[in-house]
């Protein structure tokens, strides 16, 4: 027995940080290995809309050429992509199969602790997916402002945001199947109606409306304007509405994941 | 004994929504102790080791562990135990040494000292020469050891081992039971599930035998045997209870189609066994005889 066990519990953003270490080490091989999707899917979507849909829609897109309008909103659809898969299926697969929460929180790791630090994990891959990307369609000139560079930090919270939805999903399922629900009935729509291949402008008021509250219209709304360089005064709602809501969504996520872990 | 319990259990009761997996146990544990656990599948062995490294809140009772509530302080309690639970969980997607430094960061750990201790851990678990390997190459056996080093990177002062050996080779089992010895001389206090009563036998200072939730009984193990069973038994495969007429201090118990005849003294066995002229199987009873006997139905209704 060693009655005065010297080493003191690490503090929360300690457990967090090897949380976030555990995946990264884990899944280092993913970055790699799913970079190259995330390389390839804007490249073709530059080659079929640049030869066909582009010339179509011309300069009615905000009055941006069209690969211009939606290069920011498909670096967004990779932090989307990344974190919605890993937070629903991954989350499934440590929880149901792999058991690795019960390892981790047979430690002085906590339930908050464990999710923070996916969560973390999942931004962290957001922010880099969505840094490919830019960097890929920078080769194209349809980046056209040096304040790309920060499109990442929007990637990083836009897979927070995402990366909660996931672990809703994986709380709710009950199979594997079930997430067909989440991808194709959640994710698609957001996809679809938040800015991203056509302008909300051309949308009925009230589903404009609707459209912008539900997460990825203002996360797609900064990316575009930090893409082209041209800020409006929607910057001013964007900027907290990016940062405030991920972080009350992953709150819920949490808790929401205390609640079927810890029976 | 005047030292304060490690842990402390007073009518500790689970439920999961109308069930009772856990219903009212009580029991404590001293520094330095092996205290297991015996029980059938579905006696609810798993939900008390859960609720006792804090990863199940529990319905009812009194629980300290260090004299800690599970409740209170989780993270106080966790970082001064080891845990090998019944499932493996290992990180598949990394290697031996990998999987050693990412659990050593959930204690907070520091670099260096984590990488002596898990040089000092692959020796002890006689893994040195799958320090580099990857998970899905090792064996069972391999595995567990793994898990049981994985275990002790915080020096834990106590260790709970969920079955550390079902499944596995004899070999292993030995090798594992010898470590068991090597920390329990140590100070360290083990808790232990285990089906197996040589391990139990081997190991435990004290057992609790458990079904249904409930405790059936609990003491060292030959005193168990010795209080609740007679010296000495016969088995007669084949043979039905009526079949033996009860005289002396004969007792009769069946266990599948085999009939279980004890007695205080091996001579009133010789007479039975002569009556059924079948080859004299008389010994001295065990704890599987007491396991059988405590939590033994024709047909265990839970499996
Ligand atoms: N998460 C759970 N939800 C509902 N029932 C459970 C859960 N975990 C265990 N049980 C039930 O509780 C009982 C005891 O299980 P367990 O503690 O695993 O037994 P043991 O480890 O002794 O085999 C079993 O009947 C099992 O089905
Ligand atoms: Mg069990």
């Amino acid at each position: 027995m060693n009655p005065n066990n010297p080493r003191p519990v690490p503090g929360f953003f300690r457990l967090v940080g090897a949380v976030w270490y555990r995946h990264y080490r884990v899944y280092q091989n993913h970055f790699t290995t799913n970079s190259f999707p995330t390389v390839i899917e804007p490249l073709i979507l530059m080659l079929s809309f640049g030869w066909g849909l582009a010339q179509v829609v011309g300069n009615s897109m905000g009055g941006l050429d069209y690969l211009s309008f939606i290069a920011p909103a498909q670096a967004m659809m990779a932090a989307v992509y990344t974190s919605a898969f890993d937070e629903s299926y991954g989350t499934y697969f440590r929880m149901m199969v792999d058991h690795n929460y019960d390892a981790m929180l047979s430690t002085p790791v906590s339930v908050s602790e464990v999710f923070w630090g996916e969560l973390l994990y999942t931004g962290t891959k957001g922010a880099f997916f969505s840094a490919v990307v830019v960097a890929v369609l920078s080769c194209f000139g349809i980046i056209h402002s040096f304040w790309a560079v920060l499109v990442p930090v929007v990637g990083f919270f836009t897979a927070i945001a995402f990366g909660s939805l996931g672990l809703f999903a994986a709380r709710l399922v009950k199979n594997i199947n079930q997430f067909n629900f989440f991808i194709s009935g959640i994710i698609s729509p957001l996809i679809l109606f938040s800015g991203t291949f056509f302008s909300l402008e051309r949308m009925p008021a009230g589903p404009a409306l609707v459209a912008k509250v539900l997460p990825l219209y203002y996360f797609i709304d900064v990316s575009r304007m930090l893409t082209t360089g041209h800020f409006t005064d929607d910057l001013y709602i964007a900027i907290p509405y990016m940062v405030t809501v991920p972080l009350v969504m992953g709150f819920f996520a949490v808790r929401n994941m205390k609640a079927k872990l810890v029976q | 004994m005047a030292t304060k319990p490690l842990i402390q259990a007073r009518q500790v009761i689970k439920n999961y929504d109308d069930f009772r997996a856990v219903d009212g146990v009580d029991f404590t544990v001293q520094p330095g102790e092996c205290f297991g656990f015996l029980g059938p599948n579905g006696a609810g062995k798993s939900t008390l080791m859960k609720m006792i490294y804090c990863c199940s809140p529990r319905g009812g009772g009194e629980l300290s562990i260090f004299g800690q509530d599970p409740d209170k302080s989780p993270a106080q309690i966790k970082n001064r135990m080891g845990v090998v639970a019944q499932t493996d969980n290992l990180d598949e997607d990394v290697n031996v040494t990998q999987n050693l430094q990412i659990y050593g960061g959930y204690f907070g750990i520091p670099r260096k000292t984590l990488n002596e201790k898990i040089q000092e851990l692959l020796a002890f678990m006689a893994l040195e020469a799958k320090a580099t390997a990857g998970i899905r190459e090792l064996s069972g056996g391999m595995k567990r050891r793994l898990v049981i080093a994985r275990a002790l990177l915080n020096d834990p002062d106590l260790i709970i081992l969920d079955e550390p050996t079902t499944g596995l080779d004899p070999q292993v089992r030995h090798l594992i039971w010898a470590k068991m010895r090597e920390l329990k001389a140590k100070g360290v206090t083990i808790l232990l599930t285990t089906h197996y009563m040589e391990e139990a036998h081997e190991l435990c200072d004290r057992l609790l035998v458990m079904d249904k939730g409930k405790v059936l009984a609990m003491g060292k193990p030959d005193e168990l045997v010795k209080n609740n069973l007679p010296a000495y038994v016969l088995e007669l495969p084949g043979i039905k209870k009526e079949e033996v007429p009860l005289t002396g201090t004969l007792q009769v118990e069946l266990h599948g189609d085999k009939l279980f005849v004890f007695a205080a003294a091996p001579s009133e066995l010789e007479k039975v066994a002569l009556q059924f002229k079948g080859q004299l199987r008389i010994r001295t009873t065990g704890l599987e005889d007491l396991f059988l006997k405590l939590t033994g139905r024709d047909l265990h209704e839970s499996e």
